[in-house]
């Protein structure tokens, strides 16, 4: 009996260290052992990623990998692949990446130059800021009204930092998801929630009487969506980019950008000329 | 003022996702409670064993671990396999083995206390019986020993086995769309969260009590 | 394996601070609900012991009830569901007063009051029926036999098994985080969002929680023996 503990407790010490070091691959290389993308995106961030009253998980990022980046890995590789989606937070987001249990952040993420030390971003596809929801008769006007009021955002996002640093007279309570956060606001726990403006449109869109919510504020920070990737591996994201840069040469991306923020989508949000000509002038020649 | 409306119309997504997981999510109570129950309970039988061998390197770590695993909350070693473990082993893991190995990881100590306390609850009067009619230690055990510790054990077993019940409610915290996350997701898009949270802690409830009542009827038959 | 360690994060820029400040929160809302969940505990444990019917109904009904749901759909119901049945001044009152804090405490407290009872009450039962008998037979009511003779013997049986229970609410104070209360484990993931460094993060959080363990673990051993009736529990010798 003893004997044969331990030689299992040798074994169990011993295992760990046997296992194989895999070589770090490349993404394109998984993804064509796989068959299979996954990607971490949110549940509950309409209209880029949530979960609609059919209980389905949808959404703009979403649809674009499914329409514009899958084809261009598929023809890459030469063969047909599925997408698999896992949820990531603003917490989760990176360290998901690093660990190699999503291979591509798509939902809300903003490409920054602190985020560009640990992880590769696509081009950008979508351009907001940072804003506050409020209640309609709320006499909150922008980051300047902020101060000694009670405001949630999401724990680990820009805007929890930025409103940290710009604004530490304000109550900041960080929440672990939106769900939560939002929640908070609707029930008046805190007077006001800080996410990117086109976000706070979209939840307000989803609310059960969106008239009770408005938009406020300039925008208090820049933030350009982009796909999120592991460093340092250039194939995948180029086989990314081109996906993204053909649906906006092919006119695709400006047919799913209406369908979701068109007059008749989720979360009407016209386009700006300016941001129109950012977009187009991200494609670069054959 | 009770709109239990909300609930008739989720009522599928809410259990067939929440507590069974079919679905198109990653999700489902009972797939994460009824694995991690078991293999925690095997993984506690080892530990327990482990913690009363006489070789010291068999029961100091046996003991080290049960320590460690009762002295920090379950939350904080969700967070660890979260984020340590792929990294440590450079593969990806799915939040339900992430959700399956915390849990069972951590409810293996508290099982492995209730097998000790069983074994050692059984007179050293059976085990000397045992010894003087020729049967070897791991023969004394495993026919003398072990079947009468699991009748002392069966109470507190049961309880422990409702305890990790309701934790799997904290997988929701990594995601994973278990009963509690299937409700947060309906109360985003409904905003009633007295109905909805107090459905699903009747759910709960209903499960748990059952299990504890059942429990009883089978220690009542084995005493 | 390849992870460069910077344990110097912890203790420089803000993630020291932090780290007090989830140790003071945890400590505020776990010393509160511990009050709170003894009184309810020896409150229902002694009600499920007594002669009337319908005083052990109630009291059972609260324990089977709020010891078989999970602690984070409390969380959630008290943080989320109970503030909208109260009136509009008292609410406003409560969100502009640390609400979450409050409702994580109610959770915790109401939950482990349960739990808390299942533990006296069994020490209660355990004391022999005669101990009541005499009281009684002297001439005290039942509630003064309870207070007087009862309570006082239960209390010193299960200080192992109340210390235990004790240990857990402050563990389980971890799940307030999900109500956005800055706890210990809060404070772990924040310094982990700023700073990427997940192991170091989680490795002084879980070293915090198992220093105050051990450490109560070890002064309840001794209380327990301090506070010893001599003969009245057989000790292991």
């Amino acid at each position: 009996m003893r004997r044969m503990l331990a030689v299992l407790s040798i074994l169990g010490l011993a295992l760990p260290i046997a296992a194989p070091a895999l070589a770090q691959q490349g993404t394109l290389e998984k993804i064509g052992q796989s068959g299979v993308l996954t990607i971490g995106t949110r549940t509950a961030s309409p209209p880029f990623a949530f979960v609609n009253k059919q209980n389905e998980w949808v959404g703009f990022s979403i649809d674009l990998v499914e329409q514009a980046v899958k084809p261009a890995i598929e023809r890459k590789l030469g063969k047909p692949i599925t997408i698999e989606k896992k949820e990531s937070t603003p917490p989760t987001r990176i360290p998901l990446l690093s660990s190699n249990a999503v291979d591509l952040i798509a939902g809300t993420m903003t490409d920054t130059r602190a985020r560009r030390e640990s992880v590769d971003f696509s081009l950008t596809f979508f351009v907001t800021g940072a804003q506050f929801l409020v209640k309609k008769n709320s006499p909150i006007r922008g980051i300047e009204s902020i101060a000694g009021r009670r405001v949630a955002a999401q724990q680990g996002s820009t805007n929890a930092k930025l409103i940290r640093e710009r604004m530490p007279t304000a109550r900041l309570q960080e929440f672990p998801d939106q769900p939560a956060a939002f929640q908070a606001l609707a029930q008046g726990q805190v007077d006001a929630y800080t996410n990117d403006g086109i976000q706070l449109y979209g939840l307000r869109a989803k609310a059960p009487r969106p008239d009770d919510w408005k938009v406020v504020g300039d925008f208090f920070s820049y933030e350009p969506y982009g796909m999120a990737m592991r460093k340092n591996d250039s194939d995948f994201r180029h086989a990314v980019n081109v996906g993204l840069m053909e649906a906006i040469e092919s006119g695709k991306y400006f047919e799913l950008y209406d369908k979701w923020f068109g007059p008749n989508g989720e979360t009407p949000y016209p386009l700006t000329p300016e941001n129109k000509r950012f977009l187009i002038m991200q494609v670069v020649p054959k | 003022m009770l709109d239990l409306s909300v609930i008739v119309n989720n009522f599928a997504f809410l259990v067939v996702q929440g507590l069974l997981g079919l679905g198109g999510f990653t999700g489902g109570t009972l797939r994460l409670a009824i694995p991690a129950i078991v293999l925690g309970f095997v993984l506690g039988i080892f530990i327990g064993i482990a913690r009363l061998a006489r070789a010291w390197w068999i029961s100091l770590p046996a003991t080290l671990y049960v320590e460690f695993f009762r002295g920090v909350p379950l939350v904080m070693v969700i967070f660890w396999i979260w984020f340590i473990i792929p990294q440590l082993l450079r593969r990806p893991i799915p939040e339900y083995g992430v959700a399956l190995t915390a849990f069972v990881v951590f409810e293996a100590a508290y099982f492995g206390e209730i097998v000790r306390a069983g074994i050692q609850s059984v007179p050293r009067g059976q085990v000397e019986a045992a010894t003087a009619l020729g049967l070897t230690r791991a023969q004394s055990m495993r026919f003398v020993v072990l079947p009468q510790a699991i009748r002392n054990m069966v109470p507190s077993l049961v309880t422990q086995m409702i305890v990790l019940f309701k934790d799997t409610s904290l997988a929701s915290i990594i995601g994973y769309v278990d009963l509690t996350k299937a409700a947060q997701i309906v109360n985003n898009r409904e905003i009633r969260p007295f109905e909805l949270y107090l459905f699903i802690a009747v759910v709960y409830f209903v499960f748990t009590y059952s299990m504890s009542r059942i429990a009883a009827r089978f220690e009542r038959r084995l005493a | 394996m390849h992870y460069d360690f910077h344990w110097q994060v912890l203790w420089s820029g803000q993630s020291g601070r932090w780290l007090l400040q989830g140790l003071g929160t945890t400590l505020a809302i776990s010393s509160l609900a511990w009050l709170l969940a003894v009184g309810l505990g020896i409150l229902s444990g002694a009600l499920r012991t007594v002669p009337w019917k319908a005083l052990r109904a109630v009291a059972a009904f609260y324990v089977e009830f709020f010891r078989n749901v999970p602690l984070l759909v409390w969380m959630f119901f008290w943080y989320f569901g109970v503030p909208p049945l109260l009136p509009e001044a008292a609410r406003e009152w409560l969100f502009d007063h640390g609400a979450e804090f409050w409702a994580g405490m109610f959770a915790l407290g109401v939950y482990h009051g349960a739990r808390m009872s299942e533990v006296i009450r069994s020490g209660i039962q355990s004391i022999p029926k005669t101990q009541f008998e005499a009281a009684v037979a002297m001439g005290l009511t039942t509630f003064q036999a309870y207070r007087l003779v009862i309570l006082p013997i239960a209390l010193r049986l299960i200080v192992p098994p109340a210390t235990s229970e004790s240990l857990n609410l402050l563990k389980n104070s971890s799940v307030a985080l999900t109500i956005s209360v800055a706890e210990l484990t809060f404070q772990t993931r924040q310094i982990e969002t700023y700073t990427a460094r997940a192991i170091e993060a989680l490795t002084a959080g879980t070293v915090i929680y198992l220093v105050l363990c051990v450490g109560i673990a070890t002064i309840m051993a001794r209380v327990e023996r301090r506070f010893a009736i001599p003969g009245l529990i057989a000790r292991g010798g």
